[in-house]
């Protein structure tokens, strides 16, 4: 019971422990050390670790394990599906189209393209945080070559329809991109269902290590995609360098476990979830960002009236570890732009805070951080002017 | 922002246990009460002082903000007590934000502190 509470898992999952076991197996002496590139014994043998990962990752997607596309991360699926489709397609059209709500992953490979001379279309989600199936085909334009829309929210949570995105993009030939760090192992996905194209997630943020990730690239009709890197032609043409293949050994088997026992984990982590909403809401001058309803089930955006997010912060140091709504970077001082999408003033932005819970979430460590929260919340209050209790919100 | 950033071991023993936080009830001496605002700035600041003959002899203050700056205002208020309202003017923001380790983006939250003790300052001497 000592020691804080982890509620950042929307950034980060511990590593479970059969990951990490599986790992070392790789690493240690009698582990497939050898280049999976390579035609030899020991290097088939690796190349059998990876295509075994590669089935498992595939699976939890629903996806053909040919259309899994090895990474460093949901980071760099996202930049080479966007700046991959974009700049390969770039004599087909120059009009992309995204959401104000996406990770920063997301916005800034589409910042960087507007740079090289597209047109980019930035939807506003309603104030439930989700963008309507309507608004992307009101956007698609007959020179539109790529649509971009995330599933889950890295920081409400809230979920977007995107089979019915998809849809859209599909009947009109549109590319379909989707970023689902989030909701990868947590809900079902089924890349078939929403007419995906391109679909990114990561392993950390599943129980799997850093450094890994996948690209979904549908194998037909294959999207045309330029590479961010060139070498050795590994992962088809797609992805240069020599594959870790611990690394990938690591998130074959956190798909396997996330995929495993999947449908209880989301009943119980929603269930702890809402306990842990239903006990912040006794603080009072609470609010909630995002979508109740179409949600992920680990995420909860909460806003305090009258408190400032770093203070919160350092408030709960030691007792409760999560992330703020405010800012990714405290030093720029910046509101969030999707809970500034959403509507909220900076202020309200800054009085956020984002709880997330995972596979090692507890029932007590819902009630601790609860606490913990009331107690910090209640004392940031008892020293701030009352006409600020009025006015930051 | 996964984690509170970093502040010295004073900044934050001064923002989690402020001796000064709080505001003053009527009593013997003079109470004068003033208030900076600039929420946009991430600042809010309300500072009361109670004053006998010439001298601060109790300051308390409330505030909305960061780390930084409630610590900022711990200290400046501490430093009231036992002065002449008028001296509240020589307040320096950049001397404080070093001796806090401030960070440069932060230094229009130290301006609102000044902003409040120099109304202090400001304010009417008791009529005799």
């Amino acid at each position: 019971m000592s020691g804080p509470v982890y509620l950042d898992y929307a950034a980060s999952w511990p590593v479970h422990p059969r990951v990490a076991e599986t790992m070392a197996d790789c690493l240690g002496p009698e582990g497939p050390h050898a280049n999976p590139s390579s035609s030899h014994a020991e290097g088939r043998r690796a190349a059998q670790v990876i295509e075994q990962a590669r089935e498992s990752v595939a699976a939890l997607i629903g996806a053909a394990p040919k259309s899994i596309v090895f990474t460093s991360g949901a980071t760099e699926s996202d930049n080479l599906a966007i700046l991959g489709a974009a700049r390969a397609g770039r004599d087909r059209g120059r009009h992309l189209v995204t959401s104000r709500i996406e990770h920063r992953a997301v916005v800034d490979a589409f910042r960087q393209l507007e740079h090289e001379g597209f047109e980019v279309t930035w939807l506003r989600p309603g104030p439930d945080g989700r963008v309507a199936p309507q608004q992307v085909e009101d956007a698609i334009r007959p020179e539109t070559l790529l649509v971009s829309v995330m599933h889950g929210n890295n920081e409400t949570g809230t979920v977007n329809d995107v089979a019915a995105i998809g849809t859209a993009c599909r009947v009109r030939g549109v590319l379909f991109h989707v970023d689902a760090a989030q909701g990868a192992g947590k809900v079902p996905v089924d890349v078939e269902a929403w007419n995906a194209d391109l679909v990114a997630f990561t392993a950390h943020k599943l129980g799997g290590p850093k450094g890994i990730g996948a690209l979904y690239v549908r194998a037909q009709p294959r999207p045309a995609l330029q590479p961010l890197q060139f070498g050795g032609g590994q992962e088809r043409g797609l992805r240069a360098g020599t594959l870790a293949t611990h690394q990938v050994a690591g998130f074959g088997v956190a798909c396997e476990l996330a995929r495993a026992d999947l449908p209880e984990e989301e009943r119980r982590v929603r269930g702890l979830r809402e306990r842990l909403w239903a006990h912040l809401q006794t603080v009072g001058g609470t609010w909630r960002n995002g979508s109740a309803e179409a949600s992920l089930p680990g995420i909860l955006n909460v806003g305090f009236a009258g408190i400032e997010g770093e203070s919160l912060f350092l408030a709960l140091d030691g007792k409760v570890l999560a992330s703020s709504g405010s800012a990714c970077n405290s030093a720029s001082a910046q509101p969030s732009h999707v809970l500034r999408a959403l509507g909220l003033s900076d202020l309200a932005c800054q009085a956020s805070l984002r709880l997330s819970l995972g596979r090692w979430s507890t029932e007590a460590d819902v009630q601790r951080a609860a606490d913990a929260v009331a107690e910090a919340v209640a004392r940031l209050r008892s020293l701030a002017p009352a006409a600020a209790l009025e006015r930051i919100r | 922002m996964t984690a509170a950033p970093g502040y010295s071991d004073r900044v934050r023993e001064l923002f989690m246990r402020p001796p000064h936080a709080g505001s003053l009830p009527p009593g013997p001496g003079r109470v004068i009460a003033v208030e900076a605002v600039a929420p946009e700035r991430g600042a809010w600041l309300e500072v009361t002082a109670r004053v006998e003959g010439d001298t601060v002899v109790e300051a308390r203050f409330r505030a909305w903000g960061c780390p930084h700056f409630i610590a900022a205002c711990e200290l400046a208020v501490a430093r009231l007590e036992g002065r002449p309202p008028g001296e509240a003017v020589q307040f320096e923001p950049a001397a404080l934000a070093r001796e806090l380790g401030v960070p440069a983006e932060k230094f229009g939250r130290l301006l609102v502190v000044e902003d409040a003790l120099r109304a202090l300052a400001a304010a009417p001497p008791e009529s005799k």
